[in-house]
């Protein structure tokens, strides 16, 4: 079991990292093959995962209704988003679920009203509050109590008004100043960052390929 | 005697017409293009095959509007078909330098890639390990130079020099980092001490005075990112603090995955500070798998159950604002770690502390002493210390107008 | 007062954000763009296309949560494209985008009266990420074999010859997320050389820019305001131009909260 469970996810992991790895150096059409088949497999784990998190997403659900945890109600409702959307994806406007997805705008196909008229608005009115939560958090901590604080105020001001038509009325240096912030400052912090994040993510892969880090299947490192 | 004299006038007289025809032909207005020199037909090289390429030395006497044309065919005695046809100026070796190199030689020699023809029945693609017959021809207005037939084959090849840098730069950096791991299993290797990680303590104890529990927070990615391995290994030392100092603690996922690594990493660290006895797996679960519905549930057991501290470690999106503005109204203490680089002003003017890009990775390394950790986290920083000279270095060299090591650091 | 000034109820802040987004767009108030570097970038290389009469892929990386960012930016791309007479192939990355996509290709093309199949198509929505990419640049049929609705890609006239991405004159990916930056270049542009832009959302432009730098990027529609210089140069204003007046004014509001709180914190340590 625990050649299962530890051994082997360590064997494939650095097999495939190294097949992977010289895949990249090596243009002949035999390599590119391998490259290919790789992608393949790769879809198909991914489509797998889809089918794995809905399990784990209704399992846990169903879970939390079973046992009346606090809040289980909301994981009722789950279960009846869930059923309605699948009542439409079966139905597919009197076509089955079996036939390519009727096509039609929202107020002809139930699933694309649904889609849009629940899925999208909710979600667009989650990140839409995005734009309260900046406001008032740029004006709780953009206080000059420090020079740095003063220059991280000032471009702040600087980007939020040329990046808008306004900042060209106010005069056009405002848009040029924000473009020129935006382009050399901040492009070589996002830099170093991306260099920095580039280099752990080398040493973390290596550690993975290896088999000398093994978070990734749980536990401690035995 | 007349007969010797007329054969030597028709021997002279052939000699001639061969001679033009390996030459060219006299224009009315008495100019000849010469032959073009060194023209070699070979495999183009750091390719799967299917490719056969054509150079040959830049004449700078020729007039700009000549026009190189190759013919190819799977036979010698042909039928020869047009392949391509560039302009006399065009396709210099220095155009691709990684095939050819960054010598000044490339700036006197062209360049012609063939990997398929328009034949009798539509356009045909140059197979591998076929012997193909090629010609260069140079056209200039009426007068026009053919050159001997020259065999070719396209090959797949094993190894694509172009990517040489990157191999050796790869390699270099490996053996760093593998290095550095080896010698810090043999002795201990200094981190800089982190702000944010120090804070870690004070928002533990503080959790457990006021009797409240810890919300640890993962990001949105899988368990095959960086970011989230990275907050694991920190959530384990979260939770051996928490069992060791007997506070509570939550840790909620945005998938199953994700959450099974997390139950198992606090039940391991519980283990690991003595209380088994206090893990509740109910307490590591996943919140929500949708970004905004995540960021709902999680924002309601913010405001519900105003766990003393927050940390929020991973890579996060658009949801970071929402989470770390959300939990300054509770009053905890907010310690956030991302490499999400966009995300990063949110966290710094909402949080108390926050571990940018990196020191997420160096978190973990810092808190645990492992030395698989800190010798990675070692070897990255004489990467970085490597890239830090090679830019500086190179800028200057550039301005003097010495490129060698831009062109050792150019991708192709 | 100063007290007051220095922590405002974060509610009255919400009100006035609210106000300061509602009254624009309810007076259809328009304020003028200027398109900039980068987004005239992408008008001039679709452009181009236009002239070759070439094919343009059009990846749809975002869902539900960007689309009043996104979609706009897509209805600006496709009028462009349909416009002047540009086939495009649209691909799905996301799984919440294919709704999204054929809402707007619908729209569009019926705006332009396009036929589906000769002038557009298309293919739906396939899990594995960068995989996808990967798939595309090998062989377009083994990652794409059918359109949305079963039909095979070679009954499509305007995919008859298309076999990698390489047979694409231009792609383009409109992301909200990662597919930019650990996608499309990795395993696309930067394997298989093809000319290729994006649109994002306003707060991942920065992330981006290195890209354009680089050369691996023609140009970038960053946000709502490049979705509004795109509707500019197209010569059709809609949703985008209409936002960006929004937009403005809540710039504006919170630059001038920023100076009240300052004036306050200021004032408070003189005294």
């Amino acid at each position: 079991m625990i050649f299962l469970s530890r051994t082997l996810p360590v064997i494939v992991a650095l097999c495939f990292g190294v097949l992977g790895i010289g895949i990249y150096y090596v243009p002949h059409a035999a390599a590119q093959n391998i490259e290919r088949e790789l992608a393949l497999w790769l879809r198909i784990v991914f489509a797998f995962s889809y089918l794995l998190g809905l399990y784990s997403l209704l399992n846990l659900h169903w879970q939390r209704i079973r046992q009346r945890v606090e809040g289980w109600g909301y994981s009722a409702m789950v279960y009846a988003g869930f059923g309605l959307m699948m009542l439409f994806v079966i139905y597919n406007d009197g076509q089955g679920p079996f036939a390519p997805q009727a096509e039609g705008t929202a107020a002809e196909n139930g699933y694309q009203w649904l889609f849009e008229y629940v899925q999208v608005a909710c979600s667009s009115t989650m990140f839409s509050i995005l734009a309260f939560f900046i406001a008032s958090a740029a004006y709780r901590t953009f206080r000059a109590r420090t020079p740095e604080a003063a220059l991280l105020l000032v471009a702040a001001i600087v980007v939020m008004l040329g990046r808008v038509p306004i900042g060209a009325y106010i005069s056009d240096y405002v848009p040029a100043a924000a473009d020129w912030l935006l382009n050399v400052p901040n492009l070589a912090a996002k830099r170093g960052i991306l260099l920095g994040v580039s280099l752990g993510a080398i040493a973390t892969s290596l550690r993975i390929i290896f088999g000398i880090e093994r978070s990734y299947l749980g536990g401690g490192d035995e | 005697m007349l007969n010797k004299a007329l054969s030597w006038l028709a021997g002279l007289v052939c000699l001639v017409v061969v001679a033009s025809d390996c030459r060219g032909q006299a224009a009315a207005g008495g100019s000849v293009l010469p032959l073009i020199a060194d023209v070699a037909a070979f495999d183009t090289p750091n390719d799967a095959g299917g490719s056969i390429t054509l150079t040959w030395a830049r004449s700078r006497s020729i007039p700009e509007s000549a026009i190189y044309k190759a013919y190819i065919a799977e036979a010698n005695e042909g039928p020869y078909y047009l392949a391509s046809e560039i302009a006399g100026g065009a396709n210099l070796q220095s155009e691709e330098p990684e095939t050819f190199g960054y010598g000044d030689e490339a700036q006197d020699a062209h360049f012609l890639h063939i990997a398929e023809y328009a034949g009798r029945e539509g356009v045909i693609s140059l197979q591998n390990d076929k012997t193909y017959y090629v010609r260069l021809e140079l056209h200039s207005g009426n007068i026009s130079t053919r050159n001997p037939v020259l065999t070719a084959s396209a090959e797949g090849n094993y190894f694509n020099w172009t990517k040489l840098n990157n191999i050796v730069l790869g390699a270099l950096l490996s053996f760093l980092i593998l290095g550095f791991i080896s010698l810090a299993r043999r002795r201990d290797l200094y981190i800089r001490r982190i702000g944010g990680l120090e804070a870690l303590d004070e928002a533990l104890g503080r959790a457990t005075e006021m009797g409240k529990p810890v919300l640890f927070i993962h990001g949105l990615r899988d368990m095959s990112q960086i970011s989230t391995i990275a907050a694991v290994n920190i959530l384990g030392r979260v939770a051996r603090r928490t069992a060791e100092y007997d506070a509570a603690l939550r840790v909620v996922a945005p998938d199953p995955v994700v959450m099974s690594v997390s139950q198992e990493t606090v039940q391991a660290s519980y283990f690991e500070a003595g209380r088994p006895d206090a893990f509740n797996p109910d307490h590591v679960f996943v919140a929500g798998t949708e970004q905004f519905s995540y960021a709902a549930a999680t924002e309601g057991i913010m405001v519900r159950e105003r766990p003393a501290a927050h940390i929020m470690m991973g890579y996060f999106y658009a949801e970071s604002l929402l989470l770390a503005e959300t939990g300054s109204t509770t009053g905890a203490i907010q310690i956030a770690g991302t490499d999400a680089f966009t995300q990063l002003p949110f966290f710094v003017t909402t949080c108390d502390y926050t571990l940018m890009g990196e020191e997420l990775y160096a978190a973990s390394a810092y808190l645990s002493r492992e030395p698989k950790l800190l010798g990675s986290l070692k070897g990255q920083d004489a990467g970085k210390a490597i890239i830090i000279a090679a830019i500086v270095l190179g800028a200057l060299l550039a301005t003097v107008d010495i490129p060698f090591l831009t062109q050792i650091f150019t991708p192709h | 007062m100063i007290q007051w000034l220095m922590n405002i109820d974060r509610r009255i802040i919400f009100v006035f954000v609210f106000l300061g987004v509602a009254l624009p767009l309810l007076a259809n108030v328009f304020l003028p763009i200027r398109p900039t570097r980068d987004v005239i970038a992408v008008y001039d290389q679709l452009e181009k296309v236009a002239q070759d009469e070439g094919v343009v892929l059009l990846s749809f990386s975002y869902g539900a949560s960007t689309e009043p960012e996104m979609q706009p930016m897509a209805r600006a791309i496709l009028r462009h494209c349909f416009s002047r007479n540009i086939k495009v192939v649209a691909v799905c990355l996301w799984p919440e985008a294919p709704g999204l996509a054929q809402q707007v290709l619908e729209e569009i093309g019926d705006e332009f009266g396009k036929t589906y199949g000769v002038d557009y198509a298309f293919l739906g929505f396939k899990p594995g990420n960068f995989a996808v990419v990967l798939n595309m640049g090998q062989d377009f049929r083994d990652a794409f074999p059918q359109d949305n609705w079963g039909t095979p890609l070679e009954d499509l006239a305007l995919m008859r010859d298309v076999r990698t991405l390489r047979d694409f004159d231009f792609v383009f990916d409109l992301a909200a997320g990662d597919s930019i930056e650990f996608w499309w270049i990795p395993y696309g542009q930067e394997k298989y050389g093809f000319p290729f832009a994006g649109g994002c959302t306003a707060v991942m432009a920065p992330d981006l820019f290195p890209f354009l730098q680089s050369g691996q990027m023609v140009g970038l529609l960053g946000g709502l305001a490049g979705a509004a210089e795109y509707e500019t140069l197209v010569g059709r204003q809609d949703k985008a131009t209409a936002g960006m007046s929004a937009q403005s004014m809540a710039h504006l509001i919170i630059v001038i909260f920023i100076i009240f709180g300052n004036m306050a914190f200021f004032l408070s340590r003189r005294r």
